[in-house]
């Protein structure tokens, strides 16, 4: 079942709000929260970017999706910086030991990656 | 000499109108050395310049096939690293410890006797090269070169026991005969275009100071020519410059002592060199010895003048006094003899005989003696008067010897009247010779010959006395004149030599000057030239490493020279420029140095198409592993690159990145018996991806259809790919050629042919080939990858993987 997520632009200016606030409240929280927000913008594009192509990818593995994603990217390269971003953020978005939490400009370029993804335009071949 | 460089000065000098024949020629030899250069300035035309050909010519476009290491460091029994051939990404991944550092060791250690890693380090560090383990040692590399037929094998053995600079290293190419290492004329290029990297070595890099630096980036631009140029030149000033102030100093020094000298050679010396000017030649004149040199008559003149007076001869004197006596007695018996008688008697008789002849025989007219006068008388007397004239001129040649010897005192004596008139001015006591003189002047006034004989032999005594008195004073005088000029003229003469150089030296400092001042812009330059393209590059590299670092990097350049040269870094921190070196943190400054190192091993005049990174990753930040293997992506485009790493996070990043990369796991058991073990490389990958789509539940089979198929197309091609390098580098085909072959055959087919038959063109005879050899099952698989299909259940998806996997595995069992 797929609940109605919230549109990806929107999202992401969440997540680059939080980074550009110097917030008191979310002092120290930031890298993480906004890592969360962009995660969710990027799966979320990801989704309509399928719903375009009438391809129902729900049951799939993120691996596959991005794997599969290659074929279906105008921009080759967006693809990959893709799966790099998604990665990225994910670990960013689980504890791990040891790890520091992305800076601001890591954040950044990944958000970067998302904004191209929102935007970006399909394989001719589809 | 690098022919590259000379002919870059020399358009240099064609093209700048205000080059002057007069020097451009010191330019030209000063880039063939010292030696051209001083020929050049002494005008003597180097003899034959020799474009000195530098060895033989470097083998090129050397790729690594594998690395053989036996009982060396961590590694025992022998292991090899195979590698893959041509351009691309390899990772060796291996704990610390796993032995993976001592294959890239060893690779250094082979290839140049020595490792950078323990040069600065204690002997212990040496001393551990040898594998515990393990008796024998040895190293291999096989390489693939462009245009040898057949691989080049370089090896290094040891003997057990052996020290490690025991081993002399040799090289075989194609099967020939061993030779050399050195025959591969890589000698230069290892050290200029370093194709290995080490973790101690980015670190050092930076650490050994900007000299350090500049000396390692320039050596590869060729500079070190340009260097030598102008330090030929700048020696050839210098030297000149010091020859003229060490001269000048010295004539200081030298006025200083020659006026303390009591000789007016010394004055002369300092009066022509006193000035700015030195009048050398009235130098060595005064050291000439200077008798009858100058028109003025000098005291050293009188001097010597006075030395030597020749005293009167005792044995002279007495001859004088001999014949003076002698002639005195001869004149005394001719006056008392018949001489004026026999004179008056010679002249009646003739006037007899004239009698006689005129009237005949006859009485005598004055006794009137009977018939006196006739024949026998005439003949008689005519005898007698002969005989009287005899007698008279005998006492005539009396008188004359007698005037003779009242003369002989004169010539005893030589006298030198204008030394005796400056006597007193060097002196000289004039005063007992005066007197003596006068005395035996007396001489002139005595006209009996024995009173003057015994005159002069009473007077000589003290005359002779007086003149050596003199002579004796006047040489003493002179003597003492000359020890005080000796030392001072042999200092001269020193001098006069070191000058006359200077001076011929200064004369060419003018033209060496403008040589300089000429070639030291036209090589800053040519060094900014040649540098730019690498600055270029490592500033996009650093673009990459940087990653949330807040130092920017602007311009690098190499700047200074001599012991002022350093790489300028335009370090710019959070904005705010001219930071140093120092605010960047450790992992910054090994990215920098990777930044400025990996341009410089991937030079196209390096002979070497492969690096070998050894640890990069240590002391970097997350993020800067990623843009590190992005940077090792882009290296890897037309290098072979090979890294050893002791985490998975590079490994890790490649995979997440997408780039394509062989990984290699090392790993080490007990009694350093390593194991290698291919993890993934681009084949794999590709496969891996597909399989991963295809056996995922619910996967759209539109999808499924484009995906999986395109995926194995990937795979089957990468795994062409490394074959037809493999084969054709193996060749010795250029690698560029290669690369654009794999081009030229844009898809799977025409990859195949080119397996297959060597020849892109041969589409046709693709699938009945492979048919005939790989089956049918598998030529099928092909067709589906190639083509694609509609719709692709999920199970015909993980079946097509399969027999792709198959079938790629086929294709890199062909050789």
């Amino acid at each position: 079942m797929r609940t109605e997520r919230a549109d990806p632009r929107e999202l992401l200016e969440a997540a680059d709000g939080l980074l550009r606030l110097s917030n008191p409240d979310t002092a120290g929280l930031w890298p993480r929260a906004s890592a969360l927000l962009a995660l969710e913008a990027l799966e979320t594009s990801l989704e309509r970017l399928w719903d375009r192509q009438s391809l129902d990818f729900a049951g799939c593995s993120m691996r596959t999706q991005l794997i599969c994603l290659r074929s279906y990217l105008e921009d080759a390269p967006l693809a990959s910086r893709t799966s790099h971003a998604w990665s990225a953020l994910s670990r960013a978005c689980h504890h791990h030991a040891y790890e520091l939490a992305p800076t601001a400009i890591e954040l950044q370029s990944w958000f970067d990656v998302v904004r191209d993804l929102i935007g970006g335009s399909p394989s001719a071949r589809g | 000499m690098d022919p590259g460089i000379r002919s870059l000065v020399l358009s240099r000098l064609e093209g700048d109108s205000s080059v002057d024949a007069g020097w451009s020629g010191l330019v030209l030899a000063a880039l063939e050395g010292q030696e051209p250069l001083e020929a050049e300035l002494s005008g003597g035309a180097a003899a034959g310049r020799v474009d000195a050909a530098r060895g033989a010519p470097a083998l090129a476009g050397a790729f690594l096939r594998s690395i053989d290491v036996e009982g060396f460091r961590g590694i025992g029994p022998r292991q090899t690293l195979e590698l893959r051939p041509g351009p691309g990404l390899t990772l060796v991944v291996g704990r610390n410890g796993s032995g993976k550092s001592s294959l890239a060791e060893g690779l250094e250690v082979l290839l140049t006797g020595d490792s950078l890693r323990w040069r600065e380090r204690a002997a212990v560090w040496r001393e551990g090269w040898r594998n515990l383990h393990h008796p024998k040692a040895s190293l291999r590399a096989t390489f693939l070169v462009e245009g040898e037929h057949g691989p080049c094998v370089v090896s290094r053995r040891w003997e057990p026991e052996a020290a490690f600079e025991a081993a002399a290293a040799a090289a075989q190419i194609g099967g020939k005969p061993e030779s050399e290492l050195a025959s591969l004329g890589w000698t230069t290029a290892l050290r200029t275009h370093r194709p290995f990297l080490s973790y101690n070595e980015l670190g050092s890099l930076l650490d050994e100071g900007p000299s350090k630096l500049y000396d390692a980036l320039s050596s590869i631009l060729g500079l070190e020519d340009l260097v030598e140029a102008l330090g030929a030149l700048q020696e050839a000033r210098r030297s000149r410059e010091k020859a003229l102030k060490d001269a000048t100093e010295a004539r200081d020094h030298l006025v200083a002592h020659l006026r303390e000298v009591d000789d007016e050679r010394a004055g002369r010396v300092v009066a022509a060199v006193e000035g700015k000017d030195w009048d050398l030649g009235a130098v060595e004149e005064s050291l000439s010895g200077g008798l009858g040199s100058g028109a003025s008559s000098d005291a050293a003149d009188v001097l010597r003048a006075i030395a030597s007076l020749e005293p009167p001869d005792p044995a002279r004197v007495a001859a004088a006094a001999t014949e003076m006596r002698a002639a005195g007695k001869a004149l005394l018996a001719a006056r008392e003899g018949a001489s004026a008688r026999s004179r008056d008697a010679a002249a009646l008789l003739e006037g007899a005989l004239q009698f006689h002849a005129s009237h005949g025989d006859g009485d005598c007219p004055v006794c009137g003696r009977k018939d006196a006068l006739d024949k026998s008388w005439s003949k008689k007397q005519r005898d007698a008067a002969a005989r009287l004239r005899d007698a008279a001129r005998e006492a005539d040649a009396v008188h004359e010897r007698a005037d003779a010897a009242r003369r002989l005192w004169e010539g005893l004596v030589p006298l030198k009247p204008e030394a005796f008139a400056r006597a007193a001015e060097v002196g000289l006591d004039l005063g007992p010779l005066v007197e003596a003189l006068g005395s035996w002047v007396r001489a002139g006034s005595i006209a009996e010959l024995p009173a003057l004989a015994d005159h002069i032999e009473k007077a000589s005594g003290p005359l002779r006395e007086a003149v050596v008195r003199l002579r004796d004073s006047a040489r003493a005088a002179l003597g003492r004149k000359e020890d005080a000029w000796r030392p001072a003229a042999v200092e001269v003469a020193a001098w006069l030599k070191a000058a006359r150089d200077a001076m011929r030296g200064s004369l060419d400092l003018k033209r060496v000057k403008a040589a300089e001042a000429w070639f030291k812009k036209a090589a800053s330059g040519i060094r900014d030239d040649r540098f730019a393209p690498i600055a270029e590059k490592a500033a996009g590299i650093w673009e990459h490493l940087r990653q949330q670092s807040h130092v920017e990097l602007g311009r690098i350049q190499l700047t200074g020279e001599g012991t002022r040269r350093r790489v300028a870094l335009d370090v710019t921190v959070d904005g705010v420029e001219g930071a140093a070196l120092g605010v960047m943190s450790q992992g910054e400054l090994h990215s920098l140095a990777l930044s400025l190192f990996v341009p410089r091993a991937t030079l196209a005049e390096s002979p070497f198409r492969f690096i070998v990174i050894d640890d990069p990753v240590q002391s970097m930040d997350p993020a800067r592993v990623d843009g590190l293997a992005r940077v090792l992506e882009t290296a890897s485009a037309d290098r072979q690159v090979v890294v050893f790493t002791h985490d998975d996070r590079l490994a890790e990043a490649v995979r997440r990145l997408d780039i394509p990369a062989e990984i290699v796991e090392v790993t080490r058991r007990d009694a350093s018996v390593v194991e290698l073990r291919r993890a993934l490389d681009p084949v794999g990958r590709y496969l891996e991806d597909a399989l991963a789509v295809a056996g995922t539940a619910d996967l759209p089979a539109s999808a499924a259809a484009r995906v999986v198929p395109g995926l194995c197309r990937l795979g089957l091609e990468a795994a062409c790919m490394e074959v037809v390098r493999r084969r054709r580098l193996g060749r010795g085909e250029p690698h560029a050629a290669v690369e654009r072959a794999l081009g030229e055959a844009e898809s799977l087919v025409p990859l195949l042919a080119l397996v297959l038959f060597d020849d892109a063109a041969r589409e046709g005879d693709v699938v009945p080939r492979l048919e005939r050899e790989a089956g049918k099952p598998l030529a099928g698989a092909l067709a589906q990858v190639d083509a694609g299909t509609r719709d692709l259940k999920a199970s015909a998806a993980v079946e097509l993987v399969r027999q792709s996997s198959q079938l790629a595995a086929w294709i890199r069992g062909l050789s």
